[in-house]
């Protein structure tokens, strides 16, 4: 059911993972953070966001680029629900219909 | 200190609000599962990937690079790679930690994903506005919970049922995952000027995703932004 190696590599992904994970915090929990430094931080929230979902922005299907700019247009008006109703029916219907 | 405040009802209030998240979270738990299952990976080893590792990208990642001979090394340097993000979120959660005590620290942040991270910080902002305390730590968990407990079982159950899931990824589901992030994003808007750093990141990160292979996307872009931060905040 399991090898020694995957186990070896699931437990070093495990390691690495929450090294990751906890050393933001070790590096800066005793430090007061310069006005600078803070105005870093408080970007950092937004720029890591826009960067993991900037692939979508540049997909080769149009279906998913319209149905993209109908949910960014979403996100600008509503919530969290109607937003993911709107871009998974609008993915959903327009990648069926551009096939 | 009134009754919304309670530590379960705080605890509720993240699953609450995690739950249109999972809309999202589910169908790709399944896709990670079936490739999985596709490379020879057993439910087992899937379930243990999810939930010791518990970090997407990362599995999806392994997934791609399972081969037998197993590249073990190889598997968790591109790990450490795509989660070099984590670094950042949890630097910027770091303020709203300080207080706490270590035993809650800890597993609290091993709980630590896009998903927990990006709606506590919004709803941090959003406390901030209305002067209560900025972070809870029930919400976090609430949130972070939720999204453990949608991962590592659909994984496994897309691994146990294999390619019968395969068209998952044709149902539109995918864009759930870009609808959550563009709604965090607006929650932490504070006008154009503030956002012009998130243009660079934006720019950056499809330059390089166009360019380069793997995840590098990520950290280029987020940095770029950083730097973008550090240059505007450095002039005014």
């Amino acid at each position: 059911m399991i090898s020694w190696a995957s186990l070896l590599t699931i437990l070093g992904m495990m390691a690495v993972t929450y090294f990751t994970r906890l050393i933001g915090f070790f590096a800066l929990r005793n430090r007061t953070l310069s006005k600078r430094a803070a105005a870093v931080a408080d970007a950092a929230p937004g720029c890591v966001l826009i960067a993991v979902i900037a692939p979508y922005f540049v997909s080769d299907k149009p279906s998913e680029l319209i149905a993209l700019a109908l949910t960014v247009f979403a996100a600008s008006r509503w919530g969290m629900l109607p937003t993911v109703l709107v871009g998974v029916v609008s993915a959903g219907v327009l990648g069926h219909l551009m096939k | 200190m009134n009754v919304s405040d309670s530590p379960v009802a705080e605890f509720k209030r993240g699953i609450k609000e995690c739950l249109p998240v999972t809309i999202g979270l589910l169908p790709f738990a399944l896709i990670l599962g079936v490739q999985g299952s596709q490379q020879g990976i057993s439910w087992l080893e899937m379930m243990l990937m999810t939930g010791l590792n518990f970090a997407g990208g990362s599995e999806f990642a392994a997934v791609g690079l399972w081969a037998d001979p197993l590249p073990v090394l190889l598997i968790i340097a591109v790990t450490l790679m795509i989660n070099t993000r984590h670094i950042l979120m949890g630097a910027a959660l770091t303020p709203y930690l300080k207080g706490l005590p270590l035993k809650k620290v800890l597993p609290a942040l091993f709980f630590m994903t896009d998903e927990s991270w990006a709606l506590s910080l919004a709803d941090i902002n959003k406390r901030k506005k209305s002067g209560e305390q900025p972070f809870s730590l029930a919400y976090y968990i609430g949130v972070s919970l939720t999204v453990y407990f949608v991962w590592f079982p659909f994984a496994g159950i897309g691994a146990a049922v294999g390619p019968q899931f395969g068209d998952v990824a044709a149902w539109g589901f995918g864009m759930a995952f870009p609808a959550v992030f563009l709604v965090l994003l607006r929650s932490l808007w504070k006008g154009f000027s503030a956002a012009l750093p998130w243009l660079v990141s934006f720019l950056t990160a499809i330059v390089v995703y166009v360019n380069i292979d793997g995840a590098w996307y990520v950290p280029a872009g987020a940095l770029a932004g950083l730097l973008a931060t550090y240059i505007q905040v450095g002039k005014s």
